[in-house]
């Protein structure tokens, strides 16, 4: 990886993109971490035209941004929308796309966008200022009735202004010095003002070729549930300054075709069928890369793939039970014996190229002779049986399987077996159908122990995932009764979303990595890529910043 | 089937329907949670209460149960069949988007196992070899027992990705339905074999098979002429019935081969509990369903004048 390699010609006017990327330089240099957003240096000229088969294990199911979370439907809006700001992926760095440059007020509660005025949505209307500010209107207050969300990426939002055809200015009700890099993130993908009059239905599975956005590529035809097929925009010529690639995209085509079996996505891969797929599981990566492919595995940059402990369960209240079963986890063999080198063992509640990582190895100890002792302090004595009761009551928790998440089942079933016979505490998990499932989550009493992961290149992402009010997958706010268990908690996350200093932001991030940790709410467990199989003919290929597919600057070599 | 059998006969097909779709209206309504709080109270949105109660009111999520089974009975008798919930798309669209590709494979895989059965029940019947002939009679009873998902990856395997004769991804409208067919066939073609081998052992025991041979006939002229006219009724009565073995196959058929159609469909609102998609899929079934079997009910006559006459005795 070279970092900062590619120079900005125009520096951006706020110091946030600059700090940034100087965190992240030092970050990477001193613990070598790798981000590997792209393939190795293409060799020769690109190849122009040609048709690129990608293989997703699941059909999209909303071209709607603020929904692009989902990986299908992430993989579909980055390549069909632009955004105001690009996020360079290695250095994180912002550069300017349809936005020019911006300004911030002091207090972050005010961002100006001055815009090109060369760009066109693919129906052939002009972007101006005005359609920019009806697309952060809807993503930053969402419509109920038309069943459209708010996004996850925009706090605080309040209002628009149109200065002139080529400078918006958004308005905040509270800090929101996240608010540069949600303009990146592809859940703030650009669409035509016709296109955002649509109710969620209009943005669903088979209305693709209808959605109008400024990108490299349209959706041309849908099969719904198998195919979806994009074609390149010929007259598109607004990449970010950083992009390889100035003018329309090299290949004609892009054919997603939904491959739900894994071993089908493996072999469709390596016998030539298909370009490139995603989710290489770890255990067939040996297969992939043994027939001459290539393995892709950008990291995610969020938070860690981990345990979520529900400390306002009655059990779990008792930080010793948390401290103990944080003990008691072998780490190492979790990733030893499930993943491969893609995937790191975490060393602090975010991963190593996340924004404001700081490395908390020593919070993160295996002892699980302390942790049993610690349990036996505690009152939870062992019985015959192998598991602790205390007043006749079991010691047991319940574990969701994440289905999204590599392996979770396995994880969760080797953490179980760890805990039994180290700890004498007992792991269920919880396998249901979706609706039992989403009750259980949402309850401390069914689901103890939360596993789960979110991948966002932003300070913003920890308070995404801990603050009761966004994922809160700690269950800090009791869905019940809206009472907050740990105020200091929230106090520390809302800090993080909402300081406009930079640096007291970093510090901010840190703060609540410590915390976590210290009071043992979370198990991280390691840092989650997205492995991406590449065949052999396959150049050109990148990951934007948590690692969804960019075609832009792909060509096929035949 | 007189006028008035037949009407008798349509009106408990329409009660067999009006059924189905009331059963799976309680039914889905009884299962925990619902497709909004699925999809929207996922912790991954990021959603809060009250953003959440917003769109539970606005997909009137909370409605007494008898207005919505009026709404959506009311719906359904005029083809609006409501949206997915997951994909926000009109499950009319859907269906028809699926229906072509799931029919053709249907009708393709059905034919395929037909065929296999013939081959498999007639060859075995018509050779004199006793070895031979018991592997190849035994040999329905082991395709029974293969797993479809096993056999479609095996086919996959060796067929596309080791011989590269037909591509799995990106191959042509024939070139992608070869495997499929395949896959479908086998495990359908078992029991009708199965029925076939029986029956026309049976038959062949009877007197007026011996008298037929003691006049001359070859043994292939009373296989063709005699065994298979009388051997088709169960076969064809067993056919109605695995139309929902083709359903269900066609749903693991489908997510490897990863083709779109009914089955995909199906599998993906059951993992989502799409419910509105769910409701007009079982509809669907249960109209097939007894579409066919009402035209089985009504060839089975020709293909064998006694029950014609059964008929008439009992009209």
């Amino acid at each position: 990886m070279t970092l900062a390699h590619r120079h900005l010609s125009r520096r951006n006017l706020f110091g946030l993109g600059i700090a940034a990327a100087s965190l992240t330089a030092l970050t990477a240099c001193g613990g070598g971490a790798q981000a590997n957003n792209q393939t190795e240096a293409p060799a020769g000229d690109p190849v122009k035209g040609g048709t690129l088969t990608y293989l997703d294990a699941q059909p999209h199911t909303s071209l709607y941004p603020p929904s692009a979370g989902f990986y299908p439907n992430g993989g579909l809006v980055n390549n069909i929308t632009d955004r105001l700001v690009h996020q360079n992926a290695e250095t994180l760095e912002f550069e300017p796309w349809i936005a020019t440059e911006w300004t911030v007020n002091d207090d972050a509660t005010e961002f100006t966008f001055t815009l090109r005025d060369d760009v066109t949505f693919s129906d052939g209307t002009k972007l101006d200022a005005a359609a920019v500010a009806k697309n952060f209107d809807l993503y930053g207050l969402g419509d109920a009735a038309r069943g459209l969300t708010v996004s996850e990426a925009i706090n605080n939002y309040k209002s628009s202004t149109v200065v002139n055809p080529t400078t918006v200015t958004f308005h905040f009700s509270a800090p929101a010095p996240g608010f540069l890099q949600a303009t990146s993130t592809i859940n703030s993908g650009l669409l035509s003002p016709k296109t955002l009059d649509g109710k969620l239905e209009d943005f669903g599975a088979g209305k693709g070729p209808t959605i109008i956005g400024t990108g490299p590529f349209v959706v041309a035809s849908e099969k719904i549930g198998s195919e979806v097929v994009l074609k390149a925009r010929t007259d598109y010529a607004w990449a970010p300054k950083s992009a390889p690639n100035q003018s329309r995209a090299h290949l004609d085509q892009i054919t997603y075709v939904v491959t739900p079996e894994a071993g089908v996505r493996v072999g469709g891969l390596t016998s030539g069928q298909a370009h490139i797929a995603r989710q290489i599981a770890a255990t067939d990566e040996k297969q992939v890369t043994a027939a001459g492919a290539k393995l892709l595995a950008p990291q995610t940059r969020g938070v860690n793939n981990g345990f979520s402990l529900r400390f306002r369960n009655e059990v779990l209240a008792d930080k010793n039970v948390r401290q103990a079963l944080s003990l008691g986890t072998n780490r190492q063999e979790v990733v030893d014996t499930l993943f491969t080198e893609n995937y790191p063992l975490a060393t602090s509640v975010i991963g190593k190229t996340a924004l404001g990582y700081q490395d908390n190895s020593s919070k993160l100890v295996h002892d699980p002779g302390k942790g049993a002792q610690l349990l036996e302090d505690a009152g939870w004595k062992l019985g015959s049986d192998g598991y602790r009761t205390k007043d006749g009551k079991r010691l047991t928790f319940t574990v969701n399987e994440a289905a999204p998440q590599p392996r979770s089942f396995d994880v969760t079933t080797l953490v179980s077996q760890q805990w039994k016979a180290a700890l004498g505490v007992e792991l269920k998990i919880l396998r249901a159908d979706a609706g039992t499932y989403t009750k259980a989550i949402n309850d401390a009493n069914q689901v103890q122990v939360y596993h789960s992961m979110v991948g966002r290149a932003d300070l913003d992402v920890i308070k995404s995932q801990y603050a009761g009010k966004n994922r809160n997958t700690l269950l800090n706010r009791d869905p019940a009764d809206d009472s907050i268990g740990d105020t200091k908690l929230e106090e520390l996350l809302t800090k993080v979303a909402s300081t406009p200093d930079h640096d007291a932001r970093i510090k901010a991030s840190q703060d609540v990595q410590a915390y976590l940790l210290d009071e043992f709410y979370v198990i991280p467990l390691f840092e989650e890529p997205q492995v991406f199989g590449l065949g052999p003919k396959v150049h050109g290929f990148e990951a934007e910043s948590v690692g969804r597919p960019t075609f832009h600057n792909t060509w096929v070599a035949e | 089937m007189t006028p008035r059998a037949l009407a008798t006969r349509l009106g408990q097909s329409l009660l067999v329907i009006v059924l189905a779709f009331t059963g799976a209206f309680l039914m889905l309504q009884a299962l925990p949670g619902d497709a909004v709080l699925i999809k929207f109270e996922n912790p991954e949105l990021g959603l809060t209460p009250a953003q959440i109660a917003e769109i539970r009111e606005a997909y009137g999520a909370d409605t007494p149960i008898w207005t919505s089974f009026w709404h959506t009975l009311s719906g359904f008798v005029v083809g609006d069949f409501g949206y997915s919930i997951q994909n926000g798309t009109a499950v009319r669209d859907l269906l028809a988007e699926v229906l072509p590709s799931t029919a053709l494979l249907g009708v393709l895989g059905f034919a395929a196992a037909v065929v296999l059965a013939c081959v498999v029940a007639f060859t075995a019947m018509g050779v004199r070899n006793p070895w031979l002939r018991n592997t190849l009679a035994s040999l329905p009873s082991v395709l029974v027992s293969v797993p479809v998902f096993w056999l479609a990856m095996v086919l996959i395997q060796v067929f596309s990705f080791r011989l590269g004769l037909v591509r799995v991804i990106g191959g042509g409208p024939v070139e992608s339905l070869v495997l499929p067919v395949l896959t479908l066939a086998v495990p359908i073609s078992a029991p009708l074999a199965q029925i076939l081998v029986r029956s026309i052992e049976d038959v062949q025991r009877q007197p007026f098979i011996a008298v037929v041979r003691a006049k001359g006939a070859s043994r292939w002229w009373v296989l063709t002429r005699n065994i298979v006219r009388n051997a088709l009724v169960p076969t064809l009565t067993i056919a109605g019935v695995l139309l929902g073995e083709l359903v269900a196959g066609a749903i693991v058929t489908e997510t490897v081969f990863g083709r779109a159609g009914l089955g995909r469909l199906t599998e993906q609102a059951v993992a989502n509990q799409d419910v509105a998609v769910l409701q007009a899929v079982v509809v669907l079934t249960a109209v097939i369903f007894v579409v066919v079997n009402l035209a089985v009910d009504l060839v089975a006559p020709l293909v064998d004048p006694r029950l014609k006459k059964e008929v008439r005795a009992a009209a």
